[in-house]
């Protein structure tokens, strides 16, 4: 069937390669160079191919390791983490939430701007480690550090 | 080499672990640290209500083993139908009403329980009160602000514990138990005794005896606790205690480690006679060979004792019983911590040479202890004493950090210590940098409620800013000094600022500006000022002197 197709005389319009089409490409996680008045995070400038080479992993669990199950029930629990956080710490947030997994601890490591008062942050930190203890059964820990303002990589 | 030990210790320099190591994080004083630690316990209550309020997004149970307390409340209990097993499960996971439920519901279905199941649950009533177990940490807030408001009155403590209902149902399930040990007696006492029925609970210790049964230890404790309560003249209260020890020599119990801490806790509270018998009772204990690692009296009252006599050996001691173990609970809420802490270190401050001073000073620090104004004085008078006078700039530094450089009097002795004679040169220079610093601290425009310029505290800082050789600032300090006090005068204001202009002072500006804000003037010494106010160079020198010196 494939052979057929592009035999025929539409095959000019299939293309193989996904990127010669003009408005398509890879667009994951990339902010693409603009006027230079965008400030981005090293988190935001490096794109995901450089994971492994000059970025980190934001989350870190043994679920992909050979022989280990579980990959995608850790995958959402990142996900709702993760939203939960940019929600409860509304505005503060600075940087990507990093989430390790130490055997059954769950440690949330988020970096924050400091548009709060301590005693609200300490307030926030209390609620999220109890509610999510309880959501997933296990401890979790929330270890925040905090900034001025965001620490910016380059201007895009 | 590092043994697991030596690595377990605590990190005098860093805060306490509750925090985050975040500097904008980090509680700088004890108000900050309790204020931090209590806005976390209310983020948990929320989180717990939550909780409680929507158990349906909760229940989803994948943990291996099953771990009850992170169920939401209503769910929490696994074996449902009415049997003993379904009975221990709640006692043990302290569900008063249901396990009340579960022993009605067994004994109307005529299932026999087994005495010691009865017993248990009696226990299990009578330690909370018929009610339902607080959760840890939570009313800790309540707790702490009534005992302090209660100080000598003993009558509100009712709302704190609890009340002991009538007929409540551990008095019912008393009743029902068709022959009654003295365990049973033991557990109805203690618990009449913990949540304020008093005179119920001499009662039934009459009636445990008419009924020939001997009471044990733990029941003496609790009557022991229960006497001031029931007396009210010291005297009095002293008889009934040793009325009651009589009764226990008599019975032949041996008084254990806390019959004495409850003995200690009352005379505690029969005032400056009982001290004479505390101080027996303790030699009493040291007798018998009670080894005093428990007792949760024993620190404020040794702390209290050791100020009084001068005692170090007993405070180390008492420091070090704190610091084995588990003993840090012991000290209590944070208020009376801090109590703690400030007589240990007053007494260290009085009694020991500086560099152990020092060196308790940095291991009680931010770790465990927040030094209140008095403290800070009894560290400063130490100094003095040693003459160690050039670590004053550090001890400002810290009195900074712990938000007490708004006590003008502290502020002061600082200043005057300081300034009191002539030291070498570099601690001269480090003293003007720490004037200078004090001096900032003094400034109108901060958001804090800033101190009053004192004469004396002005007159240190000139002194101190002179002997550096730092002229311009001495004499803008001078200058300043001098403003504050012809408050009321105008035209002396005006005459300042011309002298401070003829002298070409950088001052001049900021002085303008002062005298125009805080002095009514007329139109010309008005606009004078805004050219006063406008002078940066040399040649704006030259015009002012120009204009208003012809």
């Amino acid at each position: 069937m494939a052979a057929s197709l592009s035999s025929s005389p539409c095959a000019m319009m299939l293309v193989r390669n996904v990127t010669l089409l003009f408005g398509m490409g890879n667009h994951a996680a990339r902010i693409r160079v603009g006027k230079g008045d965008r400030g981005v995070t090293y988190e935001q400038a490096l794109h995901p191919h450089h994971i492994g080479h000059r970025k980190g992993w934001l989350s870190q669990h043994p679920c992909n390791l050979k022989g280990e199950e579980g990959a995608a029930d850790r995958a959402l629990e990142d996900v709702f983490i993760r939203r939960f956080m940019f929600g409860t710490f509304h505005g503060c947030l600075a940087n990507e939430v990093v989430i390790k997994r130490r055997g059954n601890l769950l440690i949330v490591c988020a970096l924050m701007l400091q548009k709060l008062p301590p005693q609200k942050f300490y307030f926030l930190t209390g609620y999220t480690e109890s509610l999510l203890s309880h959501f997933y059964k296990c401890p979790v820990k929330l270890e925040i550090q905090t900034l001025q303002k965001q620490a910016v990589y380059k201007y895009l | 080499s590092a043994t697991p030990d030596s690595t377990e210790a605590i990190d005098p320099t860093a805060y306490h672990y509750q925090f985050q190591d975040d500097p904008y994080l980090s509680p700088r004083t004890s108000a900050e640290s309790k204020l931090y630690s209590m806005s976390q316990e209310s983020g948990r209550a929320a989180a717990k209500y939550f909780v409680d309020m929507y158990p349906k997004y909760f229940t989803k149970d994948f943990a291996e083993p099953h771990i009850p307390c992170l169920m939401p409340a209503s769910v929490a209990l696994s074996l449902e139908e009415v049997s003993e097993e379904a009975l221990k499960e709640r006692i043990g996971l302290r569900k008063v009403g249901a396990a009340v439920e579960m022993y009605d519901q067994l004994v109307q279905a005529g299932t026999p329980i087994s005495k010691q199941m009865t017993y248990d649950l009696l226990d299990l009533i009578c330690f909370y009160g018929d009610r339902e177990p607080a959760q840890e940490g939570e009313p800790e807030a309540d707790q702490t602000e009534l005992r302090r408001k209660r100080g000598r009155f003993h009558r509100a403590s009712d709302t704190l514990r609890g009340v002991w209902r009538e007929n409540n149902n551990a008095e019912r399930l008393f009743r029902l138990l068709p022959e009654r040990e003295a365990r049973c007696y033991s557990a109805v006492i203690r618990g009449m005794v913990k949540h304020g029925a008093f005179a119920k609970a001499f009662d039934m210790y009459t009636d445990m005896l008419n009924n020939r049964l001997t009471a044990d230890v733990d029941i003496f404790n609790a009557l022991i606790l229960a006497v001031p309560e029931m007396r009210e003249a010291y005297t009095e209260k002293v008889d009934f205690i040793t009325d009651l020890l009589n009764q226990m020599s008599q019975q032949k119990v041996q008084p254990n480690l806390q019959t004495f801490n409850n003995v200690l806790k009352v005379l505690r509270r029969c005032g400056a006679l009982a001290k004479s018998i505390s101080l027996q009772t303790l030699s009493e204990m040291k007798a018998l060979g009670i080894v005093l690692t428990n007792s949760p009296v024993l620190p404020s009252l040794c702390n209290h004792q050791c100020l009084e006599t001068k005692d170090m050996k007993l405070g180390y001691k008492v420091q070090s019983l704190v610091g084995v173990g588990d003993n840090w609970r012991l000290l209590g809420d944070s208020y009376q911590q801090g109590m703690f802490y400030y007589r240990f270190f007053s007494l260290l401050c009085l009694m020991e040479h500086v560099d152990v001073v020092l060196k308790w000073y940095h291991q009680l620090m931010p770790s465990l202890y927040y030094p209140n104004p008095q403290g800070m004085r009894d560290l400063l008078q130490a100094l003095d004493t040693e003459s160690r006078l050039e670590l004053l700039p550090s001890i400002w530094k810290d009195v900074k950090t712990l938000g007490h450089d708004n006590k003008s009097d502290l502020v002061e002795e600082l200043l005057s210590l300081m300034a009191r004679e002539k030291h070498s040169p570099e601690v001269q220079e480090s003293f003007a940098d720490c004037a200078l610093d004090i001096k900032a601290a003094f400034d109108v425009d901060r958001r804090k409620p800033s101190l009053e310029w004192s004469p004396l505290a002005l007159g240190h800082v000139t002194t101190l800013l002179l002997r550096a050789g730092r002229i311009p600032q001495a004499c803008e300090a001078l200058l300043e000094d001098f403003l504050s006090q012809c408050s009321g005068a105008p035209t002396t204001a005006v005459e300042l600022v011309k002298l401070s202009a003829a002298f070409c002072l950088p001052a001049t500006p900021q002085l303008a500006q002062r005298v125009l804000l805080e002095f009514d003037l007329t139109e010309d010494q008005r606009s004078a000022g805004h050219i006063a106010n406008r002078t940066r160079t040399q040649t704006d020198y030259w015009n002012y002197w120009n204009k208003y010196y012809q």
